[in-house]
């Protein structure tokens, strides 16, 4: 069992460092370092200008820290077909979850000791805290840590007391409790309490190692959890394993309903219902939404904000132009008595009202906050509107016909 | 006494599906499960072989229940679902290893089966092939090699007919007589009733999440004298009374 984890574990870490070449191509790391040092600068200068006694710097070291504990899964390795090939192995399989444990928190600790090292002069500086009290901080997280992957690891199991794998109580409840004490009282009671915690749930082990396992459960959490890492990677390239999870969001009905349900809007009606309900498109969409109103709120300058939304509708544009071809593989749409005539029109139509919502909301932005320079938001209104419009009907049609005689 | 399934009551949520659920599947027997879809075939298959744990009630596969021993349990079982679930990145060939390796079969011995198994199925030049790759009924021959494969005492097949071909129906029927004559237990959900009750030597008839009758095709006629002479006739006569009643 130790050997098929291991197994497993070097085909995961091949295709991991498949992807990270991908994503950390020359240009990346170039980017990355301008990024890094630009970040850097500006934390020692933040530091320079703090002191102690702020009322919010232990909110934002319990902040840091709680995300930082929660960071790292149980990476199980576990597949789908498992329960049924290794049915008859599930009592060894306590030897193989126990190898992804030990994989699962070397990696945690590493996370953890990075957000310590990146935390620690923030807080030496506001709360002067001793040598001795920041390696207790360390000692606390990763005391949590461990705690907290053994929740998820108890998770797996059929427990009998379900508290022992309460995702509330481990990972929330505790930290808090433990963090905040650390820095406002005393860092010797956040260890304790921490250390309380881990023994609690460690001690347990023996209860639920030999019960049997929640495969469901198990093979859910690792999905979801190999979901996350191929999302990010699918930022910077494409994955093909990444099978589009699809959501109800029954609160866009109202305008999913207005398409009329004729012959003619059948492409209209799959594109709409599969962008708004395909996580990966509508997240995608979301996602760059969001991060350009924040870009265009908080940056200043008279142009800067016009680049930036031009920019930002054409990173979203472009991100759906694949969706285009979604459904080719699905035999309806070859069978069902439609030309593709209509596929082009009502494709522009979706991305139309894509875009133009995401020009309105950047254009709102751009307005409240740089109201004084009409030059700005006048630009950005009118760039836009040009930018859009060349967009989906001129580079869009062209760009179609390149990628569907390479298909 | 091999299966002894008592008083379950168990599904998926908080929201019991099976209500009270008691059979058995003695040593050497056949047993088809009977329901319409949404009957709680799957939800009591699911409970067998571990998926789900029982609300209430018990399980017990020649006495031993899940949380007595789970190791013991297990190894009793081979499963066969009714999709057919295979590795992306793995072989046929793989696949047949991952079993043998799973269940502790002697390697030379089960590659001889293996081989029979395979050539059976007309899948013994497709060793290096990916399944994933497959057509459903191939990927269901997979499954059941893979089944076949072991010394299992207890067989749950869930469904099996469903895109297989003719042949391979008639094959994987004689390999579950030939179980059957070796002591192994089989337990089948099916909806093919025709089929069923040519070879099964009992049937459970679920409705509802409640066991509405069991018995061997002539207990269950003397039971429905109106039906009808076909368990097809009989089943159809109960589901229609389940549903006015």
């Amino acid at each position: 069992m130790k050997q098929l984890f291991r197994q497993r574990l070097s085909t995961h870490l091949k295709e991991m460092m498949r992807y990270l070449r991908l994503v950390f191509n020359d240009y990346f790391v170039l980017a990355l370092l301008f990024v890094i040092g630009g970040l850097g600068y500006y934390y020692s200068n933040a530091l320079k200008q703090l002191h102690t006694g702020l009322w919010w710097a232990p909110l934002v070291i319990v902040g840091i820290l709680l995300v930082s504990v929660q960071l790292g899964r149980f990476a199980t390795l576990i597949e789908g077909p498992d329960y049924v090939f290794l049915l008859p192995k599930e009592a060894e399989l306590y030897h193989y979850l126990r190898s992804g444990f030990r994989y699962s928190v070397s990696i945690a600790i590493a996370i953890q000791v990075l957000f310590w090292i990146l935390l620690m002069p923030f807080v030496q500086v506001t709360m002067h805290a001793t040598t001795t009290e920041l390696y207790l901080l360390l000692a606390s997280i990763l005391i949590l840590k461990l705690t907290w992957l053994n929740t998820d690891f108890a998770r797996k199991y059929h427990l009998r007391q379900s508290w022992l794998a309460s995702r509330f109580i481990f990972r929330l409840l505790v930290p808090v409790i433990a963090l905040g004490l650390s820095v406002y009282i005393n860092y010797w009671i956040g260890l304790i309490i921490s250390l309380a915690a881990l023994l609690a749930s460690y001690f347990t082990r023996q209860n639920w190692a030999n019960r049997s396992l929640d495969w469901t459960t198990m093979i859910d959490d690792e999905n979801s959890r190999m979901h996350t890492v191929y999302q990010f990677f699918n930022l910077f390239t494409d994955v093909p394993t990444l099978q589009g999870s699809v959501k109800r969001r029954r609160y866009v009905d109202g305008i999913l309903n207005r398409i009329k349900l004729i012959p003619r809007n059948t492409y209209l009606y799959l594109y709409a219902h599969g962008i708004v309900r395909d996580n990966e498109m509508s997240g995608l969409y979301v996602r760059l939404l969001v991060i350009g109103t924040l870009f265009l709120v908080f940056v200043k300058g008279a142009l800067l904000p016009i680049f930036l939304s031009l920019l930002f509708v054409y990173l979203i544009g472009f991100q759906m132009i694949p969706f285009y071809f979604h459904f080719s593989d699905n035999a309806f749409v070859h069978v069902y008595p439609i030309t593709n005539r209509y596929q082009l029109k009502s494709f522009q139509r979706v991305l139309l009202y894509l875009l133009n919502t995401v020009g309105v909301v950047f254009a709102v932005a751009v307005l409240a906050v740089n109201l004084a320079t009409p030059v700005t938001f006048i630009g950005v209104i009118v760039g836009e509107v040009l930018e859009i419009w060349l967009f989906v009907y001129l580079y869009l049609p062209k760009r179609l016909a390149r990628s569907e005689r390479t298909r | 006494m091999t299966l002894q399934v008592s008083n379950l009551v168990g599904g998926y949520s908080q929201v019991p599906v099976l209500k009270d659920v008691n059979f058995d599947v003695k040593d050497g027997e056949l047993v088809g499960l009977i329901g319409l879809n949404g009957a709680g075939k799957s939800t009591t298959i699911n409970h067998i072989i571990g998926l789900l744990t029982p609300f209430r009630g018990s399980i017990k596969i020649n006495g031993i229940g899940l949380n007595d021993d789970v190791k013991q349990y297990k190894a009793q079982i081979a499963y066969i679902p009714e999709q057919p679930i295979v590795y992306k990145e793995l072989t046929l060939k793989e696949h047949l290893e991952m079993t043998m390796l799973a269940y502790g079969l002697d390697q030379d011995a089960a590659w001889k089966r293996a081989h029979d198994l395979l050539k059976l199925f007309r899948l013994d030049n497709k060793l290096d092939w990916f399944p994933d790759n497959f057509s459903k009924g191939m990927r269901q021959k997979v499954m059941i090699v893979c089944a076949f494969l072991t010394n299992a005492k207890l067989f749950i097949i869930d469904e099996p007919f469903l895109g297989l071909d003719p042949l391979a129906v008639n094959d994987l029927l004689n390999l579950i007589s030939e179980r059957k004559r070796q002591g192994a237990s089989i337990l089948m959900s099916t909806h093919v009733l025709d089929t069923a009750q040519r070879y099964c030597d009992r049937f459970v008839l679920l409705h509802d999440g409640q066991v509405r009758t069991e018995g061997t095709i002539e207990e269950l006629r003397k039971l429905f004298p109106d039906a009808g002479d076909s368990l097809n006739d009989i089943y159809l006569t109960l589901a229609r009374e389940g549903d006015a009643s």
